[in-house]
């Protein structure tokens, strides 16, 4: 694969870039990230599944000033996050590209940096802005 | 009637100004409970049961060694924001299951500056979350409120009159922490911390303590010339669908809440309906918690919490006063003390010995809520009795 990810196990896939969740097989319920329980009917037999790629803003914020540890990058700027409705789950994450968004308008996913390790760059996932 | 064997009253409290602090956690709740002692006149000799808690690093029951050595149980709980309202639920069922008379529950923390930090493993997730800037309690309330404003579709602007009448409260109130009056503009110009929530919409962690003595039975009328009824204290946590901070996945379709749940059953063990309600205290960590609380508690009928603002339904005069001594966004909020801190304003209120602004007319029912991670709430119903009822 070759990209250094903030944790792989949030992937199925790097390309294209897949997040992977998983449902349970009793009440059909997705979670992000992937776990070994279901925390909606307590059931135990769950799997680990693909996730949709596209979806719409669910809710979002800007975060203006740097967080505290164990928050890490290379330069503070504003980012913002959202939770995203992928139609099986609402999954968060950072929303690229811009600061000022709607509820509603309709994303992608998409790889983005999120710090610098020893010269290499480190992604984390993100949604971008559907054409 | 009143002084059931199984009635458990509220006959004295006290709390400390909240704020920052130099001492030790625990000179706050030695004071908190001397003082709430010297309420009622009792001393620490009369208390049979304790419950006390804090988010710290101090052990509650350890105020033993400053209180006296008098061989009571002390339970110890530790429930984040719900602290100070699961030991008054505690206290309340240890004066009943064992048939005791008098307790003591105490609340008190001392924080450090600024917002919480907090660890992902203590929250069973992964580090690349905190890593990546997600793991911020100023986000979550801000992708909650953002939400709320967005479904029932309430004007951003209120949350501007959320803080500027906590300040105005706080200004009459000899002990919150910040209390220099803040015009709605002010709240609304003032530097953007996380859309749409700027610096004066939060709270911010401090140190207070409080404390609170509690009598079961006729004895409560011997003790306090306006017994206040614990009519009830409920606990609960998160279903399926809940809405919690440090929550990298949703669930879709219908939102439940630990807070409509916990006030659902509060309301139903004291047998009155929201709308009794007279005075009220709802956790406002930021000042979009307070509208949803109002919502979700069944004070305010969801979406017409906006209008509740403008016409100054929450005010002293008004239809509903809400967190009246100026709740956690002007008293800050040291997790350990805070619930109880809601309790003390709602009693003496009811007393009609309000510290700040006393709400004008005859009160006799009030509420209390407390909302927290990792997605718990607490709710009290508190009645005035005796001699006016």
């Amino acid at each position: 694969m070759g990209l250094s990810v903030v944790d792989p196990s949030l992937f199925s896939s790097l390309d294209p870039v897949v997040l992977q969740g998983s449902a349970c097989a009793a009440c059909a319920a997705h979670v992000f990230p992937a776990q070994g329980t279901c925390p909606m009917c307590a059931g135990i037999e769950v799997a680990p599944v693909p996730l949709p790629t596209a979806g719409v803003v669910w809710s979002w914020t800007t975060q203006r000033l740097a967080p505290k540890p164990p928050f890490r990058t290379d330069e503070f700027a504003p980012f913002s996050v959202g939770y995203i409705d992928l139609g099986p789950v609402i999954v968060e994450g950072w929303l690229l590209g811009k600061t000022d968004w709607m509820i509603g308008e309709s994303v992608r996913l998409a790889l983005a940096k999120a710090w610098t390790d020893d010269g290499e760059t480190v992604f984390t996932y993100g949604f971008e802005v559907a054409e | 009637m009143t002084g059931g064997v199984n009635d458990v009253y509220l006959v004295g409290c006290s709390r400390t100004a909240f704020g920052r602090f130099d001492g030790e956690d625990q000179d706050l709740a030695e004071q908190a409970v001397r003082g709430a002692l010297a309420d009622c006149g009792l001393s620490w000799g009369d208390v049979e049961f304790a419950a006390g808690g804090t988010n710290g690093e101090t052990k509650p029951d350890n105020l033993v060694a400053r209180m006296g050595l008098t061989g009571i149980p002390f339970v110890t709980v530790k429930n984040g924001c719900a602290t100070g309202a699961v030991a008054l639920g505690t206290a309340r069922n240890g004066l009943i299951a064992e048939q005791r008379e008098i307790a003591c529950v105490v609340g008190y923390d001392n924080h450090a500056r600024g917002a919480f930090s907090a660890s992902p493993a203590r929250y069973g997730i992964g580090d690349w979350y905190g890593a990546t800037g997600m793991m911020v309690t100023t986000s979550y309330f801000a992708l909650k409120i953002q939400r709320y404003l967005h479904e029932h579709d309430i004007d951003p602007r209120i949350l501007g009159h959320v803080s500027a009448k906590a300040f105005d409260y706080a200004a009459s109130h000899p002990l919150a922490w910040r209390r220099t009056p803040v015009t709605v503009d002010e709240v609304l110009d003032s530097d953007m911390v996380n859309d749409p929530l700027t610096r004066l919409m939060f709270c911010s962690p401090d140190a207070g303590g409080v404390a609170l003595i509690l009598a079961r039975g006729p004895r409560a009328f011997d003790l306090c010339d306006k017994p206040i009824r614990l009519a009830a204290v409920e606990l609960r946590g998160r279903r399926p669908g809940s809405f919690e901070v440090f929550s990298p996945w949703l669930s879709p379709g219908v939102r439940t809440s630990p807070s409509v749940d916990a006030a659902a059953a509060a309301f139903r063990a004291a047998g009155v309906r929201p709308q009794d309600v007279q005075i009220a205290q709802v956790q406002d960590t930021e000042s979009g918690a307070e509208i949803m609380h109002l919502g979700e508690t069944g004070l305010c009928a969801p979406g017409d919490q906006g209008a509740g603002y403008l016409t100054g339904d929450y005010l002293a005069g008004g239809r509903l006063p809400v967190n009246t001594d100026g709740g956690c966004i002007a008293n800050g909020e040291p997790v350990g003390a805070s619930g109880l801190r809601q309790v003390h304003e709602v009693m003496t209120q009811l007393q009609g010995r309000a510290l700040g602004q006393q709400v004008p007319g005859h009160l006799r029912i009030g509420f209390t809520h407390v909302y927290g991670a990792p997605g718990i709430s607490a709710c009290t119903v508190l009645v005035a009795e005796g001699a006016s009822s």
